[in-house]
């Protein structure tokens, strides 16, 4: 049994307001299968699984097909709907106890739809009612307690129950699990298995990723209304092809992943559609969106544009004014204009050399759009100078860098200002990054004053103290008009951050920015960066020696030894299990585990061996005489011969 | 600037000093012609007169007034130093800031041209062009300041060189700042110290100059200059006039010299306040 769902579009009709709800959404329940439905509250996630139920409340207008096995159950009456639900449709709501009869004692409730589906007899029914609550972990003295004896979550498994007594071919479960602790939410997730197993075609509605990755095959990415992804659920955190779909899973604690939690930017919003004069021929099909002030500096949004244009980290001119469709790219459909999350940087074989001295391999970089990439490594492994490489500040001796798509060294020789705007750079040494002989006003409007961009004193002035308020800075003309000498490094330091983020660029590059804060301050600062990462949909390369740091800001990491990147991949798997023992090893220096056993790094026996051979515990001979290649070894690239994994023993 | 210059100059005995100094010199300087009481050039006079009540300092060798004199004498000699003086610094700055930012070839040929300036001596220089040449006093001081400017560029191109490296040069320059903007906004004010020293060194040089060439009487006899005072004077040392005519230009000499160098050390020790624990 199936569940087809076909351009299903939802207005609800509110007064004058009409809100779209859902726009053009097809999905397949295929028995056996569980499709979770994932999206921010208001996607409309709620409302799709009413429509299945054909419960939407009476001002809803409803466009596109619902099939049950191939036969529309869209348009039926409510009789024939009457027989569908929990027969072959069962559902659970969300709110867990909210919806059930409080006067009620709950194996009646359970019983209910057999009384009446089935023309059981109560006793029949009670019996079958008891077996399923206690298939649900429901012990016989809760059989006949009220809904408010009962804890959420035995509230939560008692709706299941109901659910599924009838033995429906679809269930939909809205929040199963969104008030269940961790134990009660497993025992939960091991009973839908088991129904799923039994052939039942589930529809998951859910917040909670994780729940996502052990129940459902595939999900989809709902927003404001639309699909904007579907994928197999296992790649909800490593590969995330939509922005959007990165932000949800930046957003969501799992336990597996370390960054601190990101969150998305902007805010969400309705979606009113106006409905303009008979005349206007296209008028009826025009969607205004609606924003909040709070939501968006750049306001209205376009009726035309991509709906997550203005909370995109990706967005080009054309995301606002051009429609998309779902585009298949391997296994995942996406709706997005540049084919899911575009490169902001591309290093392509870049090396650089310092005289003699080699600082830099021939070595590729990508940075992707909306991420914080942490560069680690010791000192003089050439984290500063590939940082440098990539802000354009450093010219590397070989190899080619594309930044936004463009050719970078064409772009800085044409018209290096542009290309700067777009790059923020925060030093490792505040104090020394500004002159002191400006004030704070005078360094934050130093690149608008380079760029020419203010036609104003007063313009000036007011996207200074705009861009001071980002950074939780005074404002009041006393600290405008402050010497560096005269504040604390924390202050300068978030002056800088000010000066790099004037110009609204898409890339920052931060070098050690915190290593000269004292811990409280670097916190504050940090905190602050990644806020701002966030609500700005700044791409981040953050250069650290603190591989703790890393662990706690970056969505990847990149780990440079003697200027080679040795293991690149996302950051919580290159923290769990590192693949390199170089990695290995500034992990355990971090946590104090190898304290004592220190080696500083020296040259390879042979000129091309692996730069670690001398400090490597498992070095072999293979390892004096090649320099292994940076291979893509399971969601991440690893440059080793002998790769740490789990069980191998070295 | 973030330091409060008037309040910390005025409690320093270095610039009170030569301040005062300063004024009373271009008071001299300013107002020489009508202060002084007679045409230095009217030889009516009875030639070598001691002071008296109408001539403060007395009649010189050919009966011109002496204060009259000197008041003409300061004027030339000091206007003299500060114009070698500032044409010099206007030089050493401008090769020095090219030199040191810009590298490479402009570096080479400037500093070369620098090396061979400091080789040859200024003053055989002046002397032979004033002998052969007999230009105007304005063209040997542009001459000088044409032999002086290498230290001052020296030291420019140095500070110059460290600078380009510091975090908020290279920070400008990441934000697309062009040559002059970083020249103009972040490399000339960090050097002010620089400016003032190179200045009082060359303005020193420069009137010190002025009086020996006057003193050898290598200018035009008319033109009035303290070294051609003390020249003269000499002449007439076995008389009892040294100290109403040579001690005069002597002492308006040393102490024009002393009030560049007072105030050039209190400029730079209020700019620079980590000088201020050194100089005291």
């Amino acid at each position: 049994m199936s569940l087809d769902i076909n351009q299903l579009s939802v207005i609800y009709q509110d007064g004058t307001h009409r809100i779209q709800a859902l726009e053009d959404v097809s999905l397949t329940l295929a028995p056996g299968r569980c499709l979770a439905l994932v999206g921010e509250s208001g996607s409309g996630k709620t409302t799709l699984a009413k429509a299945c139920m054909g419960l939407l409340p009476s001002n809803a207008v409803r466009q596109g097909q619902i099939k049950l096995n191939g036969q529309r159950i869209d348009h039926l009456e409510e009789s024939f709907l009457n027989k569908i639900r929990w027969e072959r449709i069962g559902m659970v709501f969300q709110h867990g106890a909210a919806n059930l009869n409080p006067v009620h004692r709950i194996i009646n409730q359970v019983a209910e739809p057999l009384i009446q589906h089935r023309s059981l007899s109560r006793a029949e029914a009670h019996a079958l009612a008891g077996e399923a609550l206690a298939q649900m972990g429901l012990k016989g003295e809760h059989h006949w307690r009220y809904p408010h004896q009962l804890s959420g979550g035995e509230a939560q498994r008692a709706l299941l129950a109901m659910a599924m007594i009838m033995d429906p071919e679809v269930i939909i479960l809205d929040e199963p699990t969104s008030a269940l602790d961790a134990l009660s939410k497993s025992f939960v997730t091991d009973c839908i298995n088991q129904a799923k197993e039994k052939g039942k075609a589930i529809l998951l509605i859910t917040h909670d990723l994780e729940l996502v990755v052990h129940l459902a095959e595939t999900v989809a990415f709902l927003y404001l209304g639309e699909v904007m992804e579907t994928m197999p659920a296992r790649d909800i955190f490593s590969q995330p092809l939509h922005p959007y779909t990165l932000a949800l899973g930046r957003s969501y604690p799992a336990m597996n992943t370390t960054r601190d939690l990101g969150g998305m930017r902007g805010d969400a919003f309705y979606r009113f559609v106006h409905q303009h004069g008979h005349d206007d021929e296209a008028g009826y099909r025009h969607t205004h969106i609606q924003v909040p002030l709070s939501s968006h500096k750049d306001g209205h949004a376009p009726p035309s544009g991509c709906l997550f244009q203005s909370r995109c980290t990706q967005a080009i001119e054309r995301c606002r004014t051009e429609k998309v469709d779902l585009e298949a790219i391997g296994d995942h459909t996406v709706r997005c204009l540049r084919h899911g999350i575009a490169n902001l940087l591309e290093l392509k074989g870049v090396s650089k050399k310092y005289g003699n001295a080699v600082a830099i391999n021939p070595m590729d970089l990508t940075i992707k759009c909306g991420e914080v990439f942490c560069l680690v490594g010791e000192t003089g492994s050439g984290k500063t100078t590939l940082a440098m490489i990539a802000a354009g500040v450093l010219t590397p001796e070989s190899g080619g860098r594309v930044f936004d798509g463009r050719d970078m060294d064409e772009w800085m020789h044409k018209d290096y200002r542009s290309l700067a705007s777009q790059i923020g750079v925060i030093y490792q040494n505040p104090a020394e990054s500004v002159s002191h002989r400006f004030s704070v006003l005078d360094t934050v409007a130093e690149p608008l004053k380079i760029h020419g961009l203010s036609q104003s004193k007063e313009e000036m002035h007011a996207r200074v103290t705009s861009v001071l308020a980002d950074v939780h800075l005074s404002t009041d003309p006393a600290f405008l008009s402050r010497y560096p000498h005269e504040l604390n490094m924390g202050a300068i330091q978030r002056v800088c951050l000010a000066r790099a983020l004037v110009l609204g660029p898409s890339l920052l590059v931060a070098d050690e920015p915190t290593s000269s804060l004292d811990p409280s301050v670097q916190a504050k600062v940090l905190k602050l960066l990644l806020d701002l990462q966030i609500e700005m949909g700044l791409t981040m390369l953050f250069v650290t020696h603190d591989i703790g740091l890393a662990r706690k800001i970056g969505d990847r990491i990149g780990v440079m030894l003697s200027g080679r990147l040795v293991e690149v991949g996302p950051a919580h798997l290159i923290l769990s299990t590192p693949y390199h023992p170089y990695a290995q090893l500034l992990i355990d220096s971090v946590s104090g585990i190898g304290h004592g056993s220190f080696q500083p790094a020296s040259d390879p026996v042979e000129p091309d061996g692996c730069p670690f051979v001398t400090r490597c515990p498992q070095a072999k001979d293979l390892c004096r005489r090649v320099n292994p290649q940076l291979l893509e070894r399971d969601h991440r690239q690893v440059a080793c011969h002998f790769p740490l994994t789990i069980g191998h023993p070295g | 600037m973030h330091i409060d210059i008037r309040q910390a100059v005025s409690r320093d005995p270095w610039f009170v000093v030569g301040f005062s100094l300063g004024l009373i010199f271009s008071i001299m300087t300013l107002l020489g012609p009508p202060l002084a009481p007679f045409d230095p050039w009217d030889i009516s006079f009875t030639p070598l007169s001691p002071p008296s009540a109408r001539h403060f300092l007395g009649i010189n060798d050919g009966g011109q007034d002496i204060f009259s004199e000197l008041l003409f004498a300061v004027r030339n000699t000091l206007t003299f130093g500060l114009i070698s003086g500032l044409v010099a610094l206007a030089l050493g700055v401008l090769i020095g800031l090219a030199a040191g930012w810009f590298r490479g070839f402009v570096d080479m040929i400037l500093m070369r041209i620098a090396d061979v300036l400091l080789a040859i001596p200024a003053i055989m220089i002046l002397i032979l062009t004033a002998a052969l040449f007999r230009p105007s006093p304005w063209v040997l001081a542009l001459i000088l300041s044409g032999m002086m400017w290498p230290t001052i560029s020296k030291a420019i191109r140095a500070q110059t060189l460290s600078l380009r490296e510091s975090l908020h040069v290279r920070a400008a320059a990441q934000i697309g700042g062009g040559n002059w903007y970083i020249i103009r906004r972040h490399l000339m004010p960090e050097m002010f110290p620089l400016y003032l020293i190179g200045f009082a060194a060359k303005a020193r040089i420069a009137m010190f100059m002025e009086a020996a060439l006057a003193f050898l009487g290598l200018f035009d006899p008319s033109r009035k200059s303290l070294g051609m005072m003390i020249g003269y004077a000499l002449k007439y040392y076995y008389m009892d006039i040294w100290w109403n005519w040579l001690l005069p230009p002597i002492a308006c000499l040393s102490l024009l010299i002393m009030t560049v160098t007072f105030l050039a050390i209190s400029l730079e020790k209020v700019l620079d306040p980590r000088l201020k624990e050194a100089l005291g």
